[in-house]
């Protein structure tokens, strides 16, 4: 749980793209080149929509196909607001992602940084994403941690705190 | 992403009731039987035995039985369940990089093959 930090769970993640960055910066911000790649394997998009200014909303629906077996059908929405637009490179959003069917539970809120860095023939993606606050099953987590499951989990237990 | 099969319902309602939080906050020290937690806590056995069955219903607790006494201790995996699915959302994410490289490899094919 080396990830954790302070407050709130901070994950970083990092990739090296061979592709111009106006392309990875299409994929990220276009509807219809988005729905492509954002749901994982066995996934696909069934709703997809990106209205790109400061303001604007993004709202992708994942749903699990039959490949997923007992998940087959569950769908994961995610909802949020963009709040940095930059074409050189930056995108922001505050976003809540959840299942359906039991929003209070699972639902996350998180922030998502999104910054391309052009290096050499190949892009550069870091994605930022913070997360803020969850739902009460993870606050249920921690709350287990409180009475000493896992002490080792004790850093997840302060993000909850606040 | 995964569901989880705790009752988060009854857990919150399980440990609203200031008794059982006792009692859960008496085996958070280790195993006891019922006569323990009766003697530790001044509470009378049937209250116990009540208290400790929504515990266990509620997936809190599990009992052992032990020669003639049942012994309650707390059940740490239910715990352990939520902890993995706040990890997934993680997993999720980085699956979902990969899938973007995936994406762009094809275009650059269609690209090529044009």
């Amino acid at each position: 749980m080396a990830l954790l930090k302070k407050k709130n769970k901070e994950i970083v993640l990092e990739r090296y793209y061979a592709a111009p960055l106006e392309t990875v910066w299409k994929a990220w911000t276009e509807a219809e080149r988005l729905a492509k790649w954002w749901g994982p394997e066995k996934t696909k998009v069934t709703d997809c929509e990106v209205d790109l200014r400061v303001g604007g909303r993004i709202y992708i629906v994942t749903e699990a196909t039959g490949e997923m077996g007992k998940y087959a059908g569950t769908r994961w929405p995610m909802e949020g607001t963009f709040t940095h637009i930059d074409e050189t490179g930056r995108l922001t959003y505050d976003a809540r992602s959840w299942q359906e069917g039991d929003e209070e539970g699972t639902t996350i809120h998180h922030t998502n940084d999104v910054t391309l860095t052009n290096e050499g023939d190949k892009t550069h993606v870091r994605l930022h994403v913070t997360i803020t606050r969850i739902g009460t099953k993870a606050k249920l987590a921690a709350f287990g941690m409180k009475w000493g499951y896992k002490a080792q989990l004790d850093a997840l237990e302060k993000l909850l705190e606040g | 992403m995964t569901c989880l099969p705790v009752p988060v319902e009854a857990v919150f309602s399980a440990l609203g009731e200031p008794g059982r939080l006792r009692i859960v906050e008496l085996l958070r020290l280790g195993p006891h039987a019922v006569g323990d937690i009766v003697e530790g806590l001044g509470m009378r056995q049937p209250q116990v035995s009540k208290h400790l069955k929504v515990l266990a219903q509620a997936g809190l607790v599990r009992v052992q039985p032990r020669a003639r006494h049942r012994i309650y201790h707390l059940d740490a995996d239910a715990f352990e369940q939520m902890r993995e699915w706040v990890d997934s959302f993680e997993e999720l994410w980085a699956a979902r990089l990969d899938s973007l490289g995936r994406y762009l490899e094809e275009l650059d094919e269609e690209e090529r093959d044009q």
